[in-house]
């Protein structure tokens, strides 16, 4: 046990005074809440420009002499119309305009029937979805209030056109495009976690080979698995620090944002977070034991980087489908290392009930498999000619 | 003492050592001595254990390096051909890093760092972190690494090699010291002079075999040959069935 605190002593010591990769790897992790913010930003301005707030929206408009009657109604409800005298296609679909209207030119203006009202959209842009939407609703109301002055003045109830009454009420804890923003949050920590220690287990162990410092450490009275475990243990350490400032990054983020535009009702607390920290820690052990078996079979320094800069995206691509087509978190998937971990953070960055079985089963067997990995590498690393220079 | 009986090591078909015997003994200098390729860096990892033999055994001071090879460590002090330095640790923290792992407490490094400090004259670079450090200051860290736990046993490959004329000489003055303590010292040396000034007992090996062991009065008289390079020429180019002198002759 001593010997396994002297080499995790010197490691972190040794480790901590490189400074190039120190900065890389505290750096990195800030990137998942910068970009995350980022697109909270811009999806929330997006949403307070285009939404049901009155704020001012600019519609073309191909003949508005069309439909005074609507373009009046529009005006009044906050829109601002721009007179086009062209073919408004390529203006849309070039994204220079979120969406226009085509009215009725003046031929076929006052025919009988409804009035024919083309509008056209890009649904690949963001603010051409929520304007669209914000006008769809416009014009229904224009329709309802102009359907109850006809009933009116026919002397029909206003209701006698409505088959349905319906009322919608949300009870997520989340909604919108914020749903969608915060399950991209988990596979960003998992990338952390294959990432954040890696240059402590490459340098500690291949590094330590190719420098040739492995052979002079190990004619020391230590064993094998006592030198491993130091290393490791410096390499579970360097990850937390680097998931630590990966976090911090997204409370200050997730305070940050306007997040009742997003339908984001309250950021997850500090204690939600410090669980997702908790939930990582087999992970973080399970990733250390990954890269020191990655190192065990490869030959060089440049050979291992080629690995494990793949390494991440596995686990990493699990959390990615999730975001696009969530699943439901069943004991089953919960076995699953890093899969399982990807469903709870899930849930605890969107304030969701967590199991503590489901959080048991992961942990049981993230560590389970952590412990093979271990054996496995530990005995890899038996391999007398390993120790020294290739 | 370190005994060697009978032992073998091969890498895949390549027989490196080959039923190797002889002993280096408490208070002596034995020189081993080989072409490039006889196997002496494969010879040096067996005794301090980081290899494993195919046949035979290794005893450190009585103890079976191979059945206990902490044990075995914990009598050895090595200097390996390849020096294996941490480029962000000083000097002191390279040689407190060993003194730990051997099991010394804080006082008793200190103790020790600042002897080796003053054997190996290290005042200018003890607290400078081993990245740029020249060959000559490389070697000793790595010899004061080495020492630093004051081993009885002392292996040391090529131990000055890389060191000026003023520091050659400081290592060979500490040799000379430690022999006088009774200390046990096996070297390798390309340089004949040093090991023909330093050795009591030189043994020659020549693809992966002993195929010479005794003084240097002894070696004389067996080939006929007064000089060392002249004698180690012709026990390496010719392959002898048996070591003209066996340990202990």
């Amino acid at each position: 046990m001593a010997a396994i605190l002297i080499v995790f002593r010197k490691e972190m010591a040794d480790h901590l005074r490189d400074r190039r990769s120190i900065l890389v790897a505290m750096i990195y992790p800030l990137m998942g809440p910068i970009l995350l913010g980022i697109m909270f930003l811009f999806v929330g301005g997006s949403m307070q420009v285009g939404g049901n707030t009155g704020a001012p929206l600019a519609v073309p408009v191909v003949h508005p002499e069309g439909a005074p009657d609507l373009v009046r109604f529009l005006e009044k409800h906050g829109v601002t119309i721009e007179h086009l005298s062209f073919d408004p296609r390529s203006l849309v679909a070039g994204g220079r305009a979120p969406l226009a209207l085509i009215l009725p030119d003046a031929a076929n203006a006052g025919r009988p029937g409804p009035v024919p009202v083309h509008l056209l959209t890009n649904p690949s842009r963001f603010d051409s979805i929520v304007a669209a939407g914000r006008v769809v609703a416009l014009l229904n109301q224009y329709q309802q209030e102009a359907l109850r002055g006809r009933l009116h003045a026919a002397g029909l109830p206003a209701g006698i056109m409505n088959v349905l009454q319906i009322e919608q009420e949300n009870i997520g804890r989340a909604a919108g495009p914020a749903v969608i923003l915060l399950t991209m949050i988990p596979p960003f920590l998992i990338f952390t976690l294959f990432t954040g220690g890696v240059h402590v287990t490459l340098d500690s162990t291949i590094g330590e080979r190719e420098r040739g410092s492995f052979e002079p450490l190990m004619m020391n009275p230590v064993t094998l698995g006592e030198v491993l475990a130091g290393k490791l243990g410096a390499s579970v350490i360097f990850t937390l620090m680097a998931l630590g400032v990966q976090v911090i990054g997204f409370w200050v983020m997730l305070h940050s944002v306007p997040r009742a535009s997003l339908g984001l009702l309250a950021p997850p607390s500090a204690v939600r977070l410090a669980l997702v920290v908790s939930v990582c820690l087999p992970l973080a052990v399970l990733a250390a034991a990954t890269q020191l078996l990655i190192s065990a079979v490869t030959r060089s320094m440049k050979e291992a980087q080629t690995y494990l800069g793949l390494l991440p995206l596995i686990p990493g691509l699990a959390g990615m489908v999730l975001a696009l087509a969530p699943v439901n978190a069943q004991p089953l998937l919960a076995a699953i290392p890093t899969f399982g971990q990807t469903l709870l953070m899930g849930q605890l960055v969107r304030n969701e009930t967590v199991s503590w079985v489901f959080i048991a089963i992961t942990a049981v067997a993230t560590l389970t498999a952590t412990g093979l990995l271990l054996l496995l590498g530990f005995r890899l690393y038996e391999r007398e000619t390993i120790l020294f220079p290739a | 003492m370190i005994e060697v009986r009978g032992l073998a090591k091969s890498f895949g078909t390549l027989r490196v050592v080959e039923d190797a015997s002889f002993v280096a003994r408490d208070g002596e200098i034995t020189g081993l001595i080989g072409l490039n390729g006889a196997g002496k860096t494969t010879m040096f990892r067996l005794i301090c254990t980081v290899l494993r033999p195919d046949r035979g055994v290794t005893l450190i001071d009585g103890v079976d390096a191979e059945s206990d090879p902490l044990a075995a460590r914990r009598r050895l002090g090595v200097l390996p051909d390849v020096r294996g330095l941490y480029p962000r640790l000083t000097a002191r923290e390279h040689l407190a890093y060993f003194g730990e792992l051997h099991g010394l407490g804080r006082e008793e490094i200190e103790e020790r760092v600042a002897e080796v400090v003053e054997v190996l004259r290290m005042e200018d670079f003890i607290d400078r972190r081993a990245r740029g450090f020249s060959r000559g200051q490389q070697m000793k860290v790595a010899l004061g690494r080495a020492l630093v736990h004051r081993p009885h046993n002392i292996m040391l490959d090529e131990p000055t090699n890389g060191l000026d004329v003023a520091s050659s000489r400081a290592v060979r003055d500490l040799l000379r010291r430690l022999r006088a303590e009774g200390r046990c010292i096996l070297l390798t040396s390309h340089i004949m002079q040093e090991v023909s000034a330093l050795a009591d007992r030189i043994i020659v090996l020549a693809r992966g075999r002993v195929v010479l062991d005794g003084t240097s009065a002894e070696l004389r008289g067996a080939t006929g040959l007064d000089d060392l390079e002249e004698i180690f020429m012709l026990a390496t180019r010719e392959p002898l069935a048996e070591p003209a002198l066996a340990a202990g002759d």
